[in-house]
């Protein structure tokens, strides 16, 4: 079982030998970022780049592999090898069924300590399920965005991610509208981890929800390195924005 | 699929047609909003401006309630209207209670469809899996709420207000002026009821009742009254436009315009956020009363066509509202499993065709039904629709 993933993680991996876009073929348009000019000036200086990860059961990357292979982790590999020499160092903080509350709790927490360049916040998903009420999420978007752009950092907050179940079940929109309002009221960014995975589902390029269950594990993995992908394009954009 | 009789002949005339019209309207987009993935669902209203489809649900269910039990708390006397508006209240009531127990079982087999636990395993989407006796407890006492099944519940409290407030219908300032009290008391005190999650409901009722209010009031006041009071002045309606305009163009710049490589101004977004539905936020009360204010001038109660052909399967549909309403939550259940198996266009224009067409046909059964009814026996109907002598 391992052996099998491990050769679909590989041969996901050597995707772009097939000539797929950079990024698992997501749309360009969602990888667009705003510039990142804290990323230009960390890169300058020649020190590691800290990113922080804040979220919710993603980040552990389940129904994978395991922690190395969820986005996090992969994304950190992935980036250090497109900024050589410099490196990039990320630290995962969160968990299953960790809220907006906690993350803002979690921020605060690891902010000071680990002073970070880049703020990855994975946030939506168990507030549109659990209907937390909108102004309660945008409360604590705002204090734990303000948080984070107080202490110097580019922040990229990343929405749930696609599901039909979650958006059959869920006010999922709202809940996008009110991160791209408080992003935008913060000067932080937004990956649409949403729009990206829907892309891939309607193209049958990456559907975790239909896949058998003998793929699952190898699919997981892969999502997450897509995703990763995805998100060191958008990331890179980012810092290329700057010095244009 | 064919009516019994071609909707027009259905309609009931000698009532402003335009309030059924619009009501009409909102009940469809009630549907196309509560089927999500639906691609209609980004061209209506709500992505244009601050209020939706549920301003003008509550706004014309208040106008609808100010006209048949107004008149019949004057006619009939204040005891009976308000048992009446009770009786209402139950079948509301009932109604909710079923459509939650159809929800249920499409979460259930919409969670047994697609795979969904390794990642969503986390989410408490579905409370029966954990605590089904205390979820149906909660449900029924109103506190548990899934997504997409908070109005009615909003609805039902604001009506059962409605009762006691029928006392006060012949003296609509006072009316006014105390729901316009609890209104603000709602707001600047966070006066709400409690859900089971802790928080409060979605829909604030103390809040949303002021809406509803207005089209009680709306409906009492005589319409010359209501002409002399907020005529059309052409600077003002410009004024509106523009402002409207503006909302449209400002919200979808904040929403869209950093995907499309340009950052909008961050002091819109921080103005934005605060604008809430749950409590009925003061831009979404004037939005909505802004456009009713155009709506209402720019189509005349003489205007031809809203008696016409082509709006009278709306009109048709705003004159059966309850029925249309929970047909409409209903249809927006098997929508979603319908986009859920597949989300391309054949899909989308099937459902959208499918959803408007049924809800046409349960308002022509029901207006065919309800006009048998009342024949055989008189006023067994309650009903927030004026009586066809109105």
């Amino acid at each position: 079982m391992r052996a099998l993933a491990l050769v679909l993680m590989l041969s996901a991996m050597a995707a772009p030998a097939r000539a797929e876009p950079a990024g698992c073929g997501a749309p360009a348009e969602l990888l667009d970022a705003q510039p990142m000019p804290g990323l230009i000036r960390a890169a300058g200086r020649g020190t590691p780049l800290r990113a922080l990860v804040i979220g919710s059961a993603s980040v552990t990357g389940p129904g994978g592999t395991g922690p190395a292979a969820a986005w996090p982790s992969r994304f950190a590999t992935l980036l250090g090898m497109r900024l050589q020499p410099s490196e990039v160092t990320v630290e995962v903080q969160g968990g299953r069924g960790l809220a907006v509350a906690d993350h803002v709790r979690l921020l605060a927490e690891w902010l000071p300590r680990l002073r970070p360049q880049l703020v990855i916040w994975q946030v939506g998903t168990i507030e549109a399920a659990r209907g937390v009420p909108r102004d309660e999420f945008a409360e604590a978007l705002r204090n734990g965005l303000a948080a984070a752009r107080a202490a110097g950092a580019e922040v990229v907050l990343m929405d749930p991610q696609f599901s039909r179940f979650l958006r059959a079940n869920a006010d999922v929109e709202a809940y996008r509208d009110t991160m791209r309002l408080m992003a935008a009221a913060a000067g932080a960014q937004v990956f649409s981890r949403w729009s990206i995975m829907l892309g891939w589902a309607e193209s049958d390029r990456l559907d975790l929800e239909r896949a058998p269950r003998a793929r699952r594990t190898a699919l997981t993995d892969e999502l997450n390195d897509c995703l990763a992908r995805a998100l060191v394009e958008f990331v890179l954009d980012g810092m290329a924005e700057v010095r244009r | 699929m064919t009516v019994p009789l071609p909707p027009e002949s259905l309609v009931r005339q000698g009532r402003d047609l335009r309030v059924d019209l619009l009501r009409g309207i909102a009940l469809w987009l009630i549907f196309v909003d509560h089927t999500p993935g639906n691609l209609l669902g980004w061209v209506t209203l709500r992505n244009l401006a601050f209020c939706d489809a549920t301003e003008f649900f509550v706004l014309l269910a208040g106008y609808g309630a100010g006209l048949a039990y107004g008149g019949m708390a004057e006619r009939e006397g204040w005891a009976i209207a308000a048992a009446r508006v009770l009786g209402r209240v139950f079948t509301l009531y009932v109604s909710h209670i079923f459509l939650f127990v159809l929800l249920t079982a499409q979460v259930g087999f919409s969670a047994a469809a697609l795979e969904q636990t390794t990642y969503l395993d986390e989410l408490m989407l579905d409370p029966f899996a954990n605590e089904p006796y205390r979820a149906m407890l909660e449900a029924l006492l109103l506190r548990y709420q899934p997504a997409f099944l908070d109005i009615l519940p909003m609805y039902i409290v604001m009506l059962a207000l409605f009762a006691p407030a029928l006392a006060l219908v012949g003296r609509p300032g006072v009316l006014l002026l105390l729901s316009a009290a609890l209104y603000v008391a709602a707001r600047a005190f966070g006066l709400t009821l409690p859900s089971w999650t802790g928080s409060g409901w979605h829909f604030n009722p103390f809040a949303w009742q002021f809406l509803f209010v207005i089209g009680v009031v709306l409906a009492r006041l005589p319409s010359e009254l209501l002409g002399r009071r907020f005529p059309w002045r052409w600077w003002i309606a410009a004024l509106v436009v523009v402002v409207l305009a503006g909302i449209a163009v400002a919200l979808n710049l904040v929403w869209h315009a950093p995907a499309l490589g340009f950052e909008p101004p961050a002091l819109l977004a921080d103005a934005f956020w605060r604008v809430d539905k749950t409590s009925l936020h003061p831009a979404r009360l004037v939005s909505a009363l802004m456009i009713v204010w155009l709506l209402v001038h720019l189509v005349p109660p003489t205007a031809r066509w809203v008696g016409g052909r082509g709006a009278a399967p709306f009109v048709l549909m705003g004159q059966q509202g309850l029925a249309v309403f929970c047909a409409g939550i209903f249809l927006s259940f098997l929508g979603r499993l319908a986009i859920e198996a597949s989300s391309g266009l054949p899909m989308q224009l099937a459902v959208n065709f499918a959803g408007l067409g049924a809800l046409i046909l349960v308002a022509a059964i029901s207006a065919w039904y309800g006009r048998g009814g009342r024949r055989r026996t008189p006023a067994s109907l309650p009903s927030a629709t004026p009586p066809a002598t109105a």
